[in-house]
C-alpha cells in the first residue's frame, strides 16, 4: 500500500536564516539519508522538498470563480513543506518511516493512505479464489 | 437465541470473531459472517441438538460465509488474480494444528486499540468485538446514544480498513506504546463500569467483561508486567463491590466499608496476579496502583488498612504519574498517617482552574474541612461537589454528610 508522508514544519523558526543557513543545510543532508534508507530498503516510490511557506500562492475556488492570492491555502503555525511516497506492506511500517523522519525542531508528520494502492488481490480474496 | 447459542457466543464469541478478522483482514467481514453463522445456528440447532464444540461450529460456518462473501466481491469487482499459488498464512498454519480455532484476540486487542483508532472509539470497539456486547450494552455503559456510538465504531472500522492497520501484534519496537494505548483503553471500559457504585443494569455487566478482557491480555501477554498488574487492578476493585453500598443504596467510602462483604476469591486471583507482575522485575505506574489496591484489601484478613505502606506505594506512583488524580488520593492516605491538617494543606495545593468542575476534588476536601472542624467550609464544599451531578449512589452518600456536618 502506498502513503503519503507530509512534513510540517514551521519554517519561519526552524530556517530562520533561509536556505543558506546551516539548519537548512542540515536538514537538506539528513533528507538525502533518509531518502537512502527508503530506497535501499526498496519502499521509496518518490518525494519531493518545498521552498518555504511564504513562496505559496493560492488558487481559490469559491462559489465557481476563482481568486489567487499571496501565501499558502491555511495561515497555520506550521506548514507543509516537504513529502514522501513509500509504498510499504501496512500502517504500523508507515508510522515507523514517519517516525524516522528528520525534523529540524518540533513539526509533525501526516501519513495518508494513497487512493487505489491497496494492495489488490488481498490475502482474503486470493484465499476464496484458490477456495481455501 | 437458544440457551446453548447464548452460551456460546458470551463465551466464545470473541474467539472466533478474532479468528476470522484475522484471517480476512476484514473487520465487518468477520462480524457479519459470525452474525450469518449465529443465525444459521438459531435454525439448525435447535432440530439437531448443539453441537459437541460450538465454537469451532460457529468458526467454520461463519469462515464458510466470509469465503462466499468474498468470492461474490471478487466477481463482481472482476478482480484478476495473479498470484496462482498462495503461500500458507500463519492463521492456515494454526489450522492444521490440533487446535481447531486459532486465538487471534491479541491481535484484534491491538487493531482496536491502534493508537491510529479515534481514543473514543477504541474502547467500544474493543468490547464489541472481543467480548461481543452490542451497542446498545455499550451505548448505556458509557452514557452515549446507541446512533453517537454506531456512528462511531463504524468511523473507527473503516479508518482501519482504509488506513491499512495490520492486523498484527506489534514488534518489540513498538510494544511499549501499543501495550500502554492497550492498558489505557481497558482502564477506560472499566471506569465506565466502575464509576456508579449502585453497578446496576448494564454496567454491572460490562465490569464482567473487563473482568473477562483483563485476564485473556493477562493470558495472552504473560510476561508483560503491567498487563498482569491491571487484571490484578479490577479484581481489587471488583471485590469490594458487595460492600460498595449500604441498606440505603448510598454509597460507603472505602475506608468505611464491611471487609467481611469483600470478595475473598477475587482478591486471592488479584494477589497471584500481582505477584506474577512483581516476579518480572520491571516496576510500572499499573503495578503501584494494583500493589495500592492490595494493601487496602489486606484489611479482610488484618482488620486494618496499613496506611504508612500505602502512603509509601502514593509517593512511588508520582513518581510515573505526577497528576492531580494521583495526587489528591495520596493526601487520602496522608491523613491517615499524618492527620487531616497536612491533608488539607496538600490538597487545597492541588487547586487548579481546570479543577473546579472535578467531583473528588471538591468531596476530598470536604471531607478533610469537616475532619478539621472548619463545619461552614465543609457544607459549601460537599455543595460544590453535589452541584456535579454524582450518580445517585455518591450524591446519598454527600447529602448526608452534608447534613451531619451542618
Amino acid at each position: 500500500m502506498q502513503y503519503m508522508l507530509l512534513i510540517y514544519e514551521n519554517d519561519v523558526t526552524a530556517y530562520a536564516d533561509g536556505e543558506a543557513g546551516k539548519a537548512w543545510q542540515e536538514i537538506v543532508e539528513a533528507h538525502g539519508r533518509f531518502a537512502g534508507d527508503l530506497v535501499q530498503a526498496g519502499v521509496m516510490r518518490g518525494g519531493n522538498g518545498l521552498k518555504r511557506a511564504d513562496t505559496a500562492t493560492t488558487v481559490r475556488r469559491t462559489a465557481g470563480a476563482h481568486t489567487v492570492h499571496d501565501g499558502p491555502y491555511a495561515e497555520t503555525r506550521e506548514q507543509l513543506g516537504g513529502y514522501y511516497l513509500i509504498d510499504v506492506p501496512d500502517l504500523d511500517q508507515a508510522l515507523a518511516w514517519a517516525r524516522r523522519l528528520p525534523l529540524t525542531g518540533d513539526g509533525a508528520v501526516e501519513v495518508r493512505p494513497v487512493l487505489g494502492s491497496d494492495e489488490a488481490p488481498a490475502e482474503a480474496e486470493r484465499e476464496a479464489a484458490h477456495g481455501a | 437465541m437458544s440457551a446453548a447459542l447464548d452460551r456460546a457466543v458470551r463465551a466464545d464469541g470473541g474467539r472466533v470473531i478474532a479468528a476470522l478478522a484475522a484471517r480476512f483482514r476484514d473487520l465487518d467481514l468477520a462480524e457479519d459472517a459470525f452474525a450469518e453463522a449465529c443465525a444459521a445456528a438459531t435454525a439448525v440447532w435447535p432440530g439437531k441438538g448443539a453441537p459437541a464444540d460450538a465454537a469451532a461450529w460457529l468458526y467454520a460456518a461463519a469462515a464458510r460465509k466470509a469465503l462466499d462473501a468474498v468470492r461474490r466481491r471478487a466477481v463482481r469487482g472482476r478482480l484478476m488474480l495473479d498470484d496462482p499459488e498462495p503461500g500458507e498464512t500463519p492463521e492456515e498454519a494454526l489450522m492444521r494444528a490440533d487446535q481447531p480455532i486459532p486465538d487471534e484476540r491479541l491481535r484484534l486487542i491491538f487493531v482496536c486499540c491502534h493508537p491510529a483508532v479515534a481514543p473514543d472509539a477504541r474502547a467500544a470497539l474493543t468490547l464489541k468485538l472481543v467480548c461481543g456486547l452490542d451497542t446498545g450494552e455499550i451505548a448505556a455503559a458509557f452514557l452515549i446514544s446507541e446512533p453517537t456510538l454506531a456512528q462511531r465504531l463504524v468511523r473507527a472500522k473503516r479508518k482501519i480498513a482504509e488506513a491499512g492497520v495490520p492486523f498484527e501484534v506489534p514488534g518489540p519496537d513498538a510494544w511499549p506504546e501499543r501495550m500502554d494505548a492497550v492498558l489505557s483503553t481497558l482502564e477506560i471500559a472499566y471506569a465506565g463500569a466502575h464509576a456508579d457504585a449502585a453497578g446496576a443494569g448494564e454496567r454491572a455487566g460490562l465490569a464482567e467483561e473487563v473482568l473477562r478482557l483483563t485476564a485473556v491480555l493477562a493470558q495472552l501477554a504473560p510476561d508483560e508486567p503491567e498487563a498482569l498488574a491491571l487484571a490484578a487492578t479490577v479484581r481489587f476493585a471488583e471485590a469490594r463491590r458487595p460492600a460498595r453500598l449500604d441498606e440505603t443504596g448510598a454509597m460507603v467510602p472505602l475506608d468505611r466499608q464491611d471487609a467481611s462483604l469483600w470478595r475473598a476469591d477475587l482478591i486471592a486471583e488479584g494477589e497471584r496476579l500481582l505477584a506474577r507482575a512483581a516476579a518480572l522485575n520491571r516496576t510500572g505506574p499499573r503495578q503501584l496502583q494494583a500493589a495500592i489496591h492490595a494493601a487496602h484489601c489486606t484489611r479482610l484478613r488484618t482488620g486494618r488498612t496499613p496506611w504508612r505502606s500505602v502512603l509509601t506505594l502514593y509517593d512511588a506512583l508520582l513518581a510515573f504519574r505526577p497528576d492531580p488524580v494521583v495526587r489528591l488520593n495520596r493526601a487520602v492516605g496522608l491523613a491517615q498517617v499524618a492527620g487531616a491538617e497536612a491533608a488539607l494543606k496538600e490538597v487545597e495545593a492541588l487547586y487548579a482552574p481546570a479543577l473546579a468542575r472535578w467531583l473528588p476534588y471538591h468531596a476530598a476536601r470536604a471531607h478533610l474541612l469537616a475532619e478539621v472542624g472548619r463545619t461552614a467550609e465543609a457544607a459549601d464544599a460537599f455543595a460544590a461537589a453535589l452541584a456535579l451531578d454524582p450518580a445517585p449512589a455518591e450524591r446519598l452518600y454527600l447529602e448526608r454528610r452534608r447534613r451531619e456536618v451542618a
